[in-house]
């Protein structure tokens, strides 16, 4: 087991070294686990695909993993150590999607203002948000997961942010999208990256796999993949065009990053 | 990407958890509960020597009281010299852990409510609650330890187990909240708990002092205790709700001036 595991650190460290300014996380890990069965053509299609009109390659390469070909059963058995991964990560995933919802809120009314042919995909990004939002509260209630304890903070922290880099402009604003999607599309992507890599472990011992996992990797991959048509659309958007471009999607990101931290802990 | 990384790591050295291991951080790891799901249940917090003498122990309490005595009595009871209560190094504060966490893990098989008919909802959340409560604080009746519960009291409020007793008062409110089909997933997961928690040590402690039949007179402080609860909530809610309505209509008003905002 130990050896699967050094060998895709090492795959993903080299497909993450040869393209360092490429966004590598495009490339699920699954990928470099398996990459005799699959060209390598496909990681660099995937990798390449923040350069806007490629989110169909992102969608091909979620698909690859034959999910529906696992033995999915009534039993699955959980380790006190993943029930603790599932319990932070899905805590997290809510906050973010919550963060999400009212960034998108806040930022609708300042930029439909001043570009009114921007409406339909700022409530086409709000509306899917709100599904993830919808599906994480569902998921929580149901697995009976605390909700983070930052909850109001988060609130008031993203309804901030969305609303100031509204009001710095389109660009501001995009770029604010564009920041906080590629952390979130990172984020999620560690995730389905850890539960394929459970997946995998549970069909070695030849132990079932529960359903609730093979749920959630499904749902997880589907979310990825539209926050990653957002980031898209950013992109097409001039979020490149913000002044200062570098600054305020470092800031973001950081912030990202420090709430991600925050809302795994409490 | 440094969190799933550690978190790898972490899974591929867990090893099989062994019941007594499990047994001894009982104020720890396993009873908290994390990821509840149907289909890999959590395993009791106890070995099984340690409940045939704890529930031996508890059926002395009304005799003896929570005291190092009943532990010992329940110890023979289960058929093992005096000594082996030393494998429940807190000593009778176990008793009482004993009896709340079984009653807790108890509760949902005691409680069943009818399903929620097409067209008629079922019983709401709060009548729920209620329900819940008085049959948690009939557990101790049944138990037999209600005149003995302030001796239990005496024993929680000791320093080294308060974090322990608190502990065990958030998971019977949560399993309260969770048995009465709440689901909400925001701020009032914890309002809800905290006010739940502390109406019902209330309740307990007026329980020990009720002298009514029945406990007549215990329901009817329960019911006012949450009806005060209700209003109380009510009030916040209206209040929020004002707040952001007016906030939302001054903004909209700015909007529609001109203001860039």
């Amino acid at each position: 087991m130990s050896t699967i595991m050094n060998v895709s650190k090492v795959a993903r460290c080299a497909v993450r070294c040869h393209n360092l300014p490429v966004l590598d996380f495009l490339a699920p890990a699954f990928i470099t686990v398996q990459s005799k069965h699959i060209p390598h053509r496909a990681i660099k299609r995937s990798c390449m695909s923040t350069s806007a009109t490629k989110k169909s390659n992102v969608r091909e390469s979620a698909s690859e993993l034959p999910l529906d070909t696992l033995q999915i059963t009534q039993r699955n058995t959980l380790t006190e150590d993943q029930k603790r991964f599932l319990d932070s990560a899905l805590r997290v995933n809510q906050a973010g999607e919550l963060a999400a919802v009212l960034i998108y809120a806040a930022q609708t009314p300042p930029i439909v203002q001043s570009h009114p042919h921007l409406r339909p995909l700022m409530k086409h990004m709000y509306d899917q948000e709100a599904g993830h939002l919808q599906i994480f509260n569902e998921l929580l209630a149901k697995h009976r997961i605390r909700p983070t304890a930052m909850y109001p903070v988060w609130k008031a922290a993203a309804t901030v942010l969305g609303w100031s880099t509204a009001v710095m402009g389109r660009e501001a604003a995009m770029a604010c999208t564009e920041a906080v999607e590629t952390e979130i599309g990172t984020h999620y992507n560690d995730q389905v990256r850890v539960l394929l890599e459970w997946v995998q472990m549970m069909e070695e011992r030849g132990d079932p796999v529960g359903e609730d996992i093979a749920e959630l990797v499904k749902n997880l991959r589907r979310i990825r993949d539209e926050e990653l048509e957002h980031l898209d659309h950013a992109v097409e958007n001039h979020a490149k065009q913000a002044r200062p471009y570098e600054l305020l999607t470092n800031i973001i990101r950081g912030g990202c990053r420090t709430a991600i931290w925050i809302s795994e802990r409490v | 990407m440094s969190i799933p990384a550690r978190c790898f790591r972490q899974i591929s050295k867990a090893k099989p958890v062994h019941p007594l291991r499990c047994s001894k951080s009982r104020s720890g790891r396993c009873l908290s509960r994390s990821y509840h799901t149907l289909y890999s249940p959590s395993p009791s917090p106890y070995n099984p020597t340690e409940s045939a003498i704890l529930s031996a122990a508890l059926s002395h309490v009304p005799s003896h009281g929570f005291s190092p005595a009943a532990l010992t009595l329940g110890a023979r009871d289960a058929g093992y010299i005096d000594p082996s209560t030393n494998v429940l190094p807190r000593g009778v504060f176990e008793i009482v852990l004993w009896h709340l966490v079984s009653q807790r893990l108890g509760l949902g098989a005691r409680v069943q409510f009818p399903e929620a008919k097409e067209g008629k909802g079922g019983m709401g959340t709060g009548h729920k609650v209620r329900v819940l409560v008085m049959e948690r604080l009939r557990g101790n009746v049944e138990a037999g330890v209600v005149g003995r519960w302030q001796e239990a009291l005496a024993i929680m409020a000791h320093p080294t187990y308060v974090p322990a007793s608190l502990r065990e008062l958030a998971h019977l409110a949560d399993e309260i909240w969770y048995l009465a089909g709440d689901t909400s997933v925001d701020t009032s997961w914890y309002t809800k708990r905290a006010s739940l928690s502390t109406i019902y040590s209330a309740t307990e402690l007026f329980m020990t002092q009720d002298q009514s039949t029945d406990f007549k007179d215990t329901e009817r402080f329960l019911d006012a205790r949450l009806e005060d609860l209700r209003v109380v909530g009510g009030a916040v809610g209206n209040l929020g709700e004002w707040l952001e309505f007016t906030g939302h209509s001054i903004i909209n008003v700015l909007r529609s001036k001109g203001v860039r905002i």
